[in-house]
């Protein structure tokens, strides 16, 4: 990936944003396929992954979706905890990359990061050859360098993701921020965060519910989670 | 329920939590290497403590190397291209690796016998072995999603998780010299005392916190992660030796051993709960 890529061909700096409609959202799950069919995601591991509450009293009940992905923060903790400065943000654009040759695997901005948007690689990898090193989205940065929209947003059927510019005031996004009640996730962490929700429930973007169980009781479940993704 | 959580892995395993507390006996030891220099009583211990000290920071150094995941890359964060120092773990690079010069330095001098620098290495070894506890305090209480983490207190546990387990090794490689156990007696005390103080405040505020820290509290102080945190390592390892070692009999040598042994085992526990236990209810998120 090169850093070098121009975003803009103007003279300001573009600001990108994704606005997430979960009103819109139905849960099918193409965002995340799309992801792992753009980048070969292996196993166990997600660049976005789309959980769900089921909320509401039977019979007035339904499943309110909240499709995840690194947000892009402005204030990146993880950037600021990487040691080796393998992780960066681009500042016209503001994506947040990662030097995937620089990367010791040290796991700092794993940490770091409060929405988990990061993860490890495993050892072993079918197609391609970047493994044991720390991964994240991109925001798809090698497509919209093209004009082309991220593949979640791409796909997406319900058009409940939406992706662009927030500095251009005639963009999508802009609109979208502008007219509607939106929400970040954890503003309290002061990341300054470049995914919007509109209509996400407050129950959903709190920590789950799970965990409020016994630490055995979420155990048991933590490892028949895992034990599929053994790999 | 018919939820769909997706159960995120932790960042840093237990393997993480054995380097603390290999790093904080080694910086104590190196700190009761300089207190020989200014306490008659720590004489015999000078060359133990120094050379015991240096052997662990190459355990430590191998311990960090094999946690990443790409160990050979290590050489990346010395590369003064790629240093970040907005990160703890790049100043305690630097650090450790000061230290390992400093300590081969201060080895060389106490085997020629030159008093007149040895003093002034040991100073300098003690100093940059202080910025170990400090450092690994600071790399997890930069994060400011996790809660006990991120209090400021963090470092200064560490130093006094340090002095303590430093001590505890220092009063077993001193076994049958009265004079210096009755000094390192004193050093145990009173930084056990200290770490069960900042325990009780950090948990105190953990538990008047918002939701992760009620969590968080709620693990950290029941099923087998509050066994070996309450049990293990503040009340056998943090209240148990200081109550010891505060009473009449904490002057007999084989109290002062029991003690050693309690700190060691307890700072052992604290370090993996302090460590493991932050990390679990972000791992829901």
């Amino acid at each position: 990936m090169s850093e070098g890529s121009k975003v803009s061909t103007g003279g300001s700096k573009k600001r990108y944003a994704m606005v997430v409609d979960t009103r819109r959202c139905i849960g099918c799950m193409a965002c995340q396929v799309a992801c792992k069919a753009e980048y070969d995601t292996p196993l166990g591991v997600n660049r976005t992954w789309v959980p769900y509450k089921v909320v509401g009293k039977y019979p007035n009940v339904k499943k309110q979706f909240l499709p995840r992905l690194c947000n892009h923060c402005e204030d990146p903790p993880c950037v600021r905890n990487c040691p080796v400065e393998a992780t960066f943000v681009v500042e016209d654009g503001g994506f947040v990359l990662q030097r995937y040759e620089r990367c010791i695997g040290c796991r700092s901005c794993m940490a770091a990061c409060p929405y988990n948007a990061r993860f490890m690689l495993p050892s072993h990898r079918t197609y391609t050859p970047i493994t044991n090193v720390v991964d994240k989205c991109t925001f798809c940065f090698h497509r919209v360098t093209q004009n082309l929209v991220p593949a979640c947003v791409q796909t997406c059927i319900g058009r409940s993701r939406v992706f662009g510019d927030l500095n251009d005031p005639n963009s999508e996004v802009s609109y979208l921020v502008a007219k509607n009640a939106t929400q970040v996730l954890r503003p309290e962490q002061g990341t300054k965060p470049h995914v919007f929700y509109i209509g996400a429930d407050r129950n959903t973007t709190e920590i789950g519910r799970d965990a409020y169980r016994k630490p055995e009781v979420m155990e048991l479940e933590r490892s028949a989670f895992k034990r599929n993704f053994k790999i | 329920m018919g939820d769909y959580v997706w159960f995120h892995d932790v960042s840093w395993h237990a393997s993480y939590a054995v380097y603390f507390f290999v790093i904080g006996i080694l910086a104590g030891l190196s700190f009761i290497s300089y207190g020989s220099w200014r306490t008659p009583a720590l004489r015999p211990l000078r060359e133990k403590t120094a050379y015991a000290s240096f052997v662990l920071l190459g355990l430590g150094g191998l311990l960090l190397i094999a946690d990443l995941s790409q160990p050979l890359r290590f050489l990346n964060i010395l590369n003064p291209a790629y240093l970040n120092f907005t990160s703890p773990l790049a100043w305690g690079a630097l650090n450790i690796v000061a230290f390992g010069i400093a300590s081969v330095i201060y080895i060389r001098t106490l085997r020629k016998g030159d008093e007149q620098n040895g003093k002034l290495l040991a100073l300098i070894t003690a100093l940059l072995a202080l910025g170990l506890p400090i450092y690994t305090g600071f790399d997890l209480a930069v994060h400011q999603s996790r809660p006990v983490w991120n209090t400021p207190i963090m470092p200064v546990l560490f130093v006094a998780m340090a002095i303590a387990s430093g001590s505890a090794v220092g009063a077993l490689l001193a076994a049958g010299n009265a004079e210096a156990q009755k000094v390192l007696r004193e050093y145990m005390l009173w930084s056990a005392g200290a770490v069960a103080v900042m325990l009780v405040s950090i948990m105190g505020t953990t538990n008047y916190g918002g939701a992760a820290e009620e969590l968080t509290f709620a693990l950290m102080t029941s099923g087998t992660m509050g066994l070996i945190f309450v049990g293990v390592g503040f009340l056998a390892g943090s209240v148990a030796p200081a109550v010891l070692l505060f009473a009449p009999i904490g002057r007999s040598q084989g109290v002062v051993m029991v003690s050693a042994l309690l700190i060691l085992v307890g700072s052992a526990a604290l370090r993996y709960v302090l460590l493991m236990a932050p990390q679990q209810v972000q791992t829901l998120f």
